[in-house]
């Protein structure tokens, strides 16, 4: 089924390999144009677009580094279609953000070749600028990862990545594998029909099936699996009221980053930003009366608010507690919560382009033990 | 407008959905209604009844009005119903009624409940005091209540009662009534009313195991139980809990269930020589519901003798439960019922797929239990002077369902009809409002009228300045009940008020005179009213207001008395004084935070244009022009009539088809209101709710013509189906049923000659890939063709060959008949389908005799074939011109099979007879009569308003996801592409909320419940800021 293409690098090298492949997609017109994160002139790594090979040389997709969700990217470039064929190296966050947004009418995939990552997580953005600084390249990263270690000079990945479940990429076309390839090798794995067409239309060949990556990736998997559950526990025993998760929030200065940074918070104007949550004065007195009123009112509010609009459709990026300028850590939140909101559907944000959106068609039949209602 | 005609009354006894359905027809009409229900409760048997095939859901609410949903209140109809002119009265008898047609003397019987229900809180202490526990009717004994009980579980309000058959007057309970609202001496109240018209939708007894003998061999156990009785062990109200279907005896999960169909009906020992015609359905939606609701390892099995899937969809939702749900369905006759020491049920039955006795056990056996009608009819017949026909049952005249024979102004729909299914029911219930608004308006009885005040003009940038007016009631409310003074300073003080207002009382001319005059000075511009029954006078205070200034949608009326005392738990005048002011407040914040509304009033052409003028076309155009309102008919072919009008002279019944469209054409070209086109087909309908215009166009010729319609009525009938099987088109002695009731009739077929004949049922019907649908008369025709035979030539033997006989209802005794005359009916299966070779011109016939189980070869003198209903060629036309929706087998789709089954999704269209599905000629003139009293109610009024609640759309908050357009159940959602934006049609959104929630950001909003306005509403209730030292 899967057709895996070998691409070995001497060390070093791994990026001017990647960049070279780039070129050929790119000549070759495999793709019009590629999105994939690039080093920076001046410092720092970003999602990256160019439309030709000239401008490839500071290809680095497997720098551990997210700064932003690509998922809102893929939609920039696509609610309005440009008619070009674009390809986009993701990462398995961004790509299941992705499958929600496309789902939301947000994002469009008939003109992409989605080019996923394996991924060992990401640094927060000022870690990842200071190890930089200091000389670490992806490559080093790579490497002790692979030997099962992270931290490096006190910075470790995201608290997100670390129970992360799905560290490699699905619902993409093509796969940049590093789980199980072994020192020197990226396989490049053509998933789909569209896939392996850019692949041979790029001029790779396809060789053998690479002996020992599921079981890398079920290591990795399994590991991660077992954090997430320790995590979750420990969250929920932590903060299993009202007040607890009052505490939790109240550093919240209603700065809504969070909500910018959240890739599947997909609405053009917030309803937090609209006249609805424009209070009148008397308002804000009555609820002083007898009691004492925390300003700015409605935090812990907002992020309810974000819990019912987003629960559905959440892919655990951890992006919101990367945003949060005081530190609170949202992501446990919305993850537990959205655990619990998708298995209440049997829906798993991200999984599948097929699968409906819950709340998002209207049946009759669903929690029968709420409504009373049979089916 | 004359002052001096009285408003027409009607008394409507029976509240059961059909009885509902005449009592909301009427009222929307304009008329009065009196709704009686000799139980405690409304809504009958569906109110026990939580799913309904096909959707096995409920959905009662959808035979509420669809339009001009301002003015009359909308709730779930299991709870209750309102509507300002329905007087509901429910634990009242019709004692006697005198006087002649139109002047109708009906004496009530109301009987006492104990409970005053003006003062009851409806917490129920006194339930929990009582001690004395009985069996739950509502539950038919699965559970207990008390002596002091809610009848209905879910009713709202809750109306208590005491049944004093068990009661020991102990006074427990008025021990711990802090209202004072019980009354263990009430006695019965009778009243006198006077009324117009009569409709009797009472319902029949139906058949059980405590009165009946026959019975007593299957009921062995408490896990046998009724229809009904399973019913409730499916919901939630009942013993339902936890995905268990509780196995009465010993609350064990049931995991094999049976159904015993036909039982008390079907029998003719016992002078019960009927179908009860909804109870195989009825057993084929529990049986699916068993699997859903106790698990997939439920085994379900139905013994029955036909399988009477004779309605619109019927067949396929069977076809469904035996192949989707693995329903076994094994058609044998189950003598008894053994209970085995282990508490299992033994069934002991003979297997036709083996063709061996087998037995069976069963956790739960369910019986079919049918209608058992004569006392019924027998009561009223004595009760009205009516007249009973030789089968036992009210007599109606002839070709109509519902017109009581020589009984002026008297009408009946429903099960007293013979038990009927929900879509029966219904068009049996606007026929008989159809009926009785005819005479209402031939007697020349008046509408409730009702000004036209503009509605006042608005200046949304006024600051919100509420008005409160609160209706003393009387003394009472004063006296007893809440502090008025306290209030109208609390409220005085909130933020927004403009003044508070203590009328004597709002019902009175008076009143109202003095609320017109406070609000007119008031100059404020919202309007909060609280008075006791707010949903009665909804539409006279909303005038008063209009007339003061206040725009409809600004003003909000809420139930005085009751806001407090329901739910409220120390039963003080202050306590209920605060709960009161609470509620005030909450609602000025809601008012004050809405947008004046506006609703759009759309004026309609008040002329009908029928397609197709067959007797049921020329039924409805009649109906509608003798109530003054301009019909057009539109037929294809060169003469009205249509099939039945222009083929068939008489019916098994002693109906005349072609006599009756003989007089109906002579009357259709006498109207004045009346205009025919013959030879003429709509080609293309354009235009706007309200106002169509249609082209027609005659057939060979150029000539078109324009008409303008309000409203339109498909009526475009059927005709026989065609076939090539079983040899037809071979030999002249095979033919079609009607083929050979032609030659019967004229003569053609020299029975003295004759031998043998055979009758093939179903042909090309009930088959995946060609009529999957029962023409549902087939069978009728065969039996009727039978008769004929053995009544001229007794020595003919006559083959039946059927697959399930569909002779439901009264029609079973024309099957009965025929047995005793000797025609021979042999059952097939569509795996065993009788085998037909053609030797010398003749049908040389192969077919397993069912009983003794052998082949059998015969030469017929004659092969007749049943070939069934096929609807009208024109249909996909006409679907196309009109953008009607036609399901599957080609017949119109109505906008709801079981509670809308007369009118389309698209307001002002509305369809009868075999444009909806096969149907015999009373069906298709009830029908008729149906569409006509819709299209009527919707034309009379002249304009229709758009509704006021609806959602709308915020472009510059919208993403464009259209989740709003996934979710919306009534389809009135769609993306403009070309214009990029999500549009709302106004006249399909029904203002339910579901788009409001799956938007994320109120981009999708319902008008007048905005997100802010509920915020304020929730805070002003939480609030109770009201300090005891301000409140002592």
């Amino acid at each position: 089924m899967a057709k895996f293409s070998k691409l070995a690098f001497n060390k070093g090298e791994l990026n001017n390999q990647l960049s070279a492949f780039f070129a050929d997609l790119l000549e070759k017109n495999a793709v019009d144009a590629l999105l994939a994160p690039m080093a920076q002139p001046k410092k720092g790594v970003m999602q990256t677009l160019v439309t030709s090979k000239q401008n490839l040389s500071g290809v680095d997709p497997f720098a551990p580094v997210v700064p932003v969700n690509g998922a809102r990217l893929a939609s920039s470039l696509t609610s309005n279609p440009s008619g070009k064929k674009i390809g986009m190296v993701l990462r398995s966050c961004e790509v299941r953000a992705l499958v929600e947004l496309v789902k939301l009418k947000q994002a469009n995939l008939e003109d992409v070749v989605l080019i996923g990552l394996d991924c060992y997580g990401r640094y927060e953005n000022t870690d990842f600028l200071k190890l930089r600084a200091a000389g670490a390249t992806t490559e080093d990263f790579l490497e002790n990862a692979q030997a099962g270690k992270t931290e490096t000079d006190g910075c470790d990945v995201a608290g997100a990545c670390k129970i992360c479940e799905f560290p490699t990429t699905d619902n993409v076309d093509i796969r940049l594998c590093i789980f199980g390839a072994g020192q020197g090798t990226l396989l490049i794995e053509a998933v789909t029909e569209k896939g392996e067409e850019a692949l041979q239309t790029a001029g790779r060949k396809f060789g053998d099936s690479p002996a020992g990556r599921a079981e890398a990736v079920k290591k990795i998997t399994d590991a991660r699996v077992a954090a997430k559950n320790a995590a979750f526990a420990e969250y929920r025993n932590s903060t299993n009221t009202f007040d607890a998760l009052n505490e939790r929030l109240a550093a919240c200065i209603n700065c809504y980053n969070c909500r910018v940074a959240c890739p599947v918070c997909y609405c053009k104007e917030c309803v937090f930003v609209t006249d609805t949550f424009r209070h009148k004065g008397e308002q804000y007195i009555g609820w002083a009366s007898g009691k004492a009123l925390k300003m700015p009112a409605d935090t812990t509010f907002y992020h309810m608010t974000r819990i019912t609009h987003i629960a559905a459709f959440c892919v655990g990026c951890g992006q919101c507690t990367s945003a949060c300028p005081n530190d609170i850590d949202l992501m446990p939140i919305f993850r537990t919560s959205a655990e619990k909101a998708q298995g209440r559907f049997e829906y798993l944000a991200g999984r599948s382009l097929d699968e409906p959106q819950p709340l998002s068609i209207f049946d009759h039949d669903e929690l029968v033990e709420v409504t009373g209602q049979v089916k | 407008m004359a002052e001096n005609k009285p408003i027409g009354t009607v008394l409507v006894a029976g509240a059961g959905i059909s009885g509902i359905k005449a009592a909301i027809e009427l009222a929307e009409t304009g008329y009065k209604v009196l709704l009686t229900d000799s139980s405690t409760q409304v809504g009958g048997i569906l109110a026990k009844l939580d799913y309904q095939f096909p959707s096995d859901h409920c959905g009662m609410c959808r035979m509420l009005p669809m339009v001009g949903r301002e003015y009359s209140s909308e709730y779930c109809m299991r709870k209750s119903l309102y509507h300002e002119n329905i007087e509901i009265l429910p634990f009242t008898e019709v004692v006697s009624v005198a006087g002649d047609a139109g002047k109708y003397k009906v004496e009530l019987k109301k009987r006492a409940r104990y409970v005053n229900s003006e003062v009851c809180n409806e917490l129920g202490k006194c339930i929990e005091a009582c001690p004395v526990e009985t069996a739950d009717e509502f539950n038919h004994g699965l559970t207990t209540r008390k002596a002091i009980y809610k009848s209905v579980p879910h009713n709202v309000p809750q109306l208590l009662l005491i049944d004093k058959s068990v009661c020991t007057e102990c006074g427990e309970c008025v021990k711990v009534c802090s209202t004072g609202a019980i009354n263990l001496h009430a006695q019965d109240e009778v009243e006198t009313r006077e009324v117009h018209a009569i409709v009797l939708a009472s319902g029949v007894k139906l058949y059980n195991t405590k009165e009946y003998e026959d019975a007593k061999s299957y009921a062995v156990s408490p896990d046998v139980v009724t229809s009904l009785a399973f019913e409730r062990m499916l919901s939630g109200t009942g013993t339902y809990r936890d995905g268990i279907i509780k196995r009465p005896s010993d609350g064990k999960p049931a995991k094999k269930i049976a159904w015993i169909q036909c039982m008390g009906s079907r029998n003719k020992r016992q002078n019960r020589d009927y179908c009860s015609s909804v109870c195989c359905m009825f057993a084929l939606k529990e049986a699916v519901l068993a699997k859903e609701k106790g698990g997939d390892d439920v085994e379900t099995t139905i013994f029955y003798m036909d399988m009477r899937t004779f309605g619109k969809g019927f067949q396929q939702y069977r076809a469904n439960a035996e192949e989707e749900h693995g329903v076994r369905l094994v058609r044998c006759r189950v003598q008894e019922v053994v209970r085995e020491p282990d508490g299992n049920l033994r069934i002991r039955y003979f297997d036709p797929e083996t063709n061996e006795f087998q037995i069976a056990h069963y956790d739960i056996v369910v019986m079919s239990t049918g209608q058992i009608p004569f006392d019924d009819h027998r009561k009223w017949a004595e009760l009205v002077n009516g007249e009973l026909s030789p089968t036992g049952l009210l007599a109606t005249e002839k070709y109509s369902k519902v017109r009581l024979a020589g009984k002026q102004g008297i009408f009946m729909c429903g099960s007293l009809m013979g038990l009927t299914d929900i879509s029966e029911a219904m068009a049996s219930g606007i026929a008989a409002a159809g009926e009785a608004t005819s005479f209402l308006n031939a007697i020349g009885t008046d509408k409730v009228s009702f000004e036209d005040i503009a509605e006042p003009v608005t200046d949304d940038r006024q600051l919100p300045k509420a008005a409160v007016l609160l209706c003393k009631c009387g003394e009472f409310a004063g006296a007893e009940g809440i502090d008025l003074d306290m209030i109208k300073t609390e409220v005085m003080k909130h933020r927004g008020v403009g003044t508070v207002h203590v009328v004597n009382s709002i019902c009175s001319e008076e009143g109202q005179k003095e609320a017109l005059d406070v609000l007119k000075k008031a100059k404020c511009n919202r309007l909060l009213i609280g008075a006791c029954q707010p949903f009665m006078y909804r539409r006279k205070v909303r005038d008063i207001a209009k007339k003061a200034g206040y725009n409809s949608s600004l003003v909000q009326i809420f139930d005085l008395l009751g806001i407090a005392r329901r739910g409220t738990e120390e039963a003080s005048k202050l306590a209920w004084t605060r709960r009161t002011i609470n509620e005030i407040k909450a609602d000025l914040e809601s008012i004050k935070q809405k947008p004046a509304l506006h609703v759009q009033s759309v004026p309609i052409n008040p002329t009908a244009l029928v397609v197709g003028g067959g007797i049921g076309g020329m039924h409805s155009a009649l109906s509608l022009a003798n109530r003054g309102i301009p019909v057009h008919i539109v037929e294809k072919s060169g003469e009205l009539g249509g099939f039945a009008g222009n083929q068939i002279a008489a019916t098994v019944d002693g109906l005349k088809p072609m006599t009756m469209a003989k007089d109906l054409k002579l009357k259709v070209f006498e109207h004045n209101k009346i205009t025919v086109h013959l030879n003429s087909q709509v080609t293309k309908t354009e235009g706007t709710l309200g106002a169509f215009e249609s082209k027609i166009v005659s057939s060979g010729t150029d000539q078109k013509t324009y008409l303008h319609h309000g409203a339109v009525i498909m009526a475009t009938g059927g005709h026989e189906g065609q076939t090539d099987e079983y040899g037809y088109g071979q030999s002249d002695r095979i033919v079609t049923q009607f083929q050979f009731k032609q030659q019967l009739e004229s003569g053609a077929i020299d029975l003295s000659a004759v031998e043998n004949v055979v009758m093939i049922q179903c042909v090309g019907s009930r088959e995946a890939g060609k009529r999957e649908y029962c023409s549902r008369i087939c069978c009728m025709w065969a039996v009727a063709n039978a008769l004929k035979i053995k009544e001229m030539n007794p020595d003919v033997r006559v083959y039946v060959l059927y697959r399930d006989i569909m002779t439901y209802g009264f029609l079973e005794q024309y099957y009965t008949k025929a047995r005793a005359a000797g025609v021979i009916f042999v059952n097939y299966d569509l795996n065993s389908k009788p085998q037909v070779e053609i030797a010398d011109g003749m049908p040389v016939m192969r077919f397993t005799e069912n009983i003794l189980n052998t082949e059998v070869e015969i030469s017929p003198d004659y092969l007749v074939l049943s070939t069934g209903v096929d609807p009208e060629t024109s249909n996909t036309e006409l679907a196309e011109a009109f953008s009607l929706p036609l399901n599957n087998d080609g017949f119109f789709s109505e906008a709801d099979s079981k509670w809308r089954p007369i009118e389309f999704k698209q307001i002002g269209s509305f369809l009868a007879g075999v444009s909806h599905s096969p149907m015999p000629l009373p069906d298709v003139i009830m029908q008729a009569e149906a569409a006509a009293q819709k299209a009527y109610t919707y034309l009379s009024g002249g304009s229709i308003n758009t509704a006021r609640v609806i959602s709308t759309v915020k472009d510059a908050l919208c993403i464009r996801c259209q989740r709003c357009i996934a979710a919306c159940p009534f389809e009135a959602r769609s993306y403009n592409a070309a214009e990029h934006r999500i549009e709302v049609d106004p006249a399909g959104c029904q203002g339910c909320g579901m788009c409001a929630v799956a938007c994320r950001n109120n981009a999708a909003e319902v008008s007048g419940w905005s997100d802010k306005q509920m915020m304020s509403v929730i805070d002003a209730k939480l609030a109770d800021d009201l300090q005891p030292s301000t409140a002592s």
